[in-house]
């Protein structure tokens, strides 16, 4: 059976983008309307298997799609969720990055019960965690001209940006 | 998890007036000194922490969804994710993907969930961006999002409207999502088809956007029978075996 995604991928279905190693998506089956995919070209079944340049990519694309989205779309919010593996309620077997625009009051609810642990359970995730993280710290080159980027007011009316730093501590 | 004490309405209302007047400069520097993560990070609170380099740390969230749920939080205090220059975003989820595979190893989770909120309205709690990975399995009731079909009209509604502002954003910063090209050769090949398409990439082609009606509606039926997986496996699942659970 083929892949839903590399369906989508091949009849250029809803798309917003597409490059050599990506498509961007608008979704008819999705969380809330204006749900976007950014999907690697390539079949990626989960997150661990897409190579860094891809991932990377993917991920400062979804950044663009969300603001986008905020400007185009007036959302107050956005997800950015990848749901990796079925465990995590993954159904179709490609790789995707989802971008779900948020108003609110939607009924949407991506809250979770915090899950009370004791203390040595916490301290046993911490240590078998931090002996499987075995890697080398990884430095980033950082452009020579990009540092926070800068809001300006009333770009896009109220700004997004400016509302998200008003809001009270 | 509140870093203060509850203000008097008197001090609310001052608090507000003066938000009110800052500028944005202003503002992000009021933030930061409020900010619970940047004490974080600044080592002024405890906390379990996995990773850490020049741009970001990882630790185990204080309020977690599952055991072993942890953040990748930048060391720079961002509000929201539109604030972060490109290079870092593609370093924050480069730490992510580590930290999934970490916890699918490690943790035999059944997968993982890598959660963004941005905004209020998105269910963001605190005023610093941060990367969720959250150890998952059948029935957790973590983020259990149901889907649902959207109206066509919607759909192309929503197309036409974020299309010019979403190239907009993909023009200017064009020469930093190009990624290195000899690393990605079997992408290459599998493209070759479209290459010729693909070509003018600087001005996404119009065309291809008119599907015929016929295909979306096969399309749309094909979304209904996804696989089914066998779910009593979830005991010891490595990474190949979630892998395999779609094939």
């Amino acid at each position: 059976m083929k892949c839903d995604y590399c369906e989508i991928i091949e009849m250029k279905k809803n798309l917003l983008y597409e490059d050599d190693n990506i498509v961007v998506v608008v979704r008819d089956i999705a969380v809330t309307p204006g749900q976007i995919s950014v999907i690697p070209k390539q079949h990626f079944t989960i997150l661990e298997q897409v190579p860094t340049e891809i991932l990377t990519k993917c991920a400062i694309v979804a950044n663009k799609v969300s603001m986008s989205v905020f400007e185009s779309l007036g959302s107050h919010g956005t997800n950015i969720i990848v749901k990796n593996g079925t465990g995590a309620g993954q159904t179709i077997p490609h790789f995707s990055l989802d971008i779900i625009p948020r108003q609110e009051n939607d009924g949407i609810n991506t809250q979770w019960k915090s899950k009370q642990l004791m203390e040595d359970e916490m301290d046993m995730a911490f240590s078998t965690l931090k002996d499987a993280v075995d890697m080398p710290i990884i430095t980033v080159k950082k452009l020579p001209d990009e540092g926070p980027k800068k809001i300006k007011d009333g770009e896009w009316g109220e700004n997004y940006m400016l509302k998200s730093l008003r809001r009270l501590p | 998890m509140q870093p203060q004490q509850q203000l008097t309405e008197e001090q609310q209302k001052q608090l507000e007036e003066k938000i009110k007047n800052m500028s944005p400069e202003e503002l992000q520097e009021f933030q930061k000194q409020q900010c619970i993560f940047c004490q974080i990070i600044a080592g002024k609170i405890p906390s379990k922490k996995v990773y850490e380099d020049e741009t970001c740390i990882t630790i185990l969230d204080v309020n977690p969804a599952a055991k072993g749920h942890v953040l990748v939080i930048p060391k720079e205090h961002y509000a929201i994710m539109p604030q972060i220059p490109d290079t870092e975003i593609g370093h924050l989820f480069r730490i992510a993907q580590k930290m999934s595979q970490v916890i699918l190893k490690s943790l035999q989770s059944g997968g993982t969930s890598i959660f963004v909120a941005n905004g209020l309205a998105a269910g963001q709690r605190v005023q610093h961006f941060m990367i969720h990975i959250i150890p998952r399995k059948d029935g957790d009731q973590v983020l259990d999002l149901k889907d649902k079909v959207i109206d066509k009209e919607l759909v192309h509604k929503v197309q036409s409207a974020v299309e010019n502002k979403l190239n907009e954003h993909l023009g200017v910063k064009k020469e930093v999502v190009d990624v290195e090209k000899h690393k990605l050769e079997p992408v290459k090949k599998s493209s070759q088809k479209k290459k010729s398409q693909s070509e003018e990439k600087d001005t996404p082609e119009k065309d291809l956007l008119d599907t015929e009606e016929d295909e979306i509606e096969e399309a749309e039926e094909a979304e209904g029978d996804t696989s089914e997986e066998p779910k009593e496996k979830y005991g010891d699942v490595g990474l190949d075996d979630i892998a395999n659970l779609f094939k």
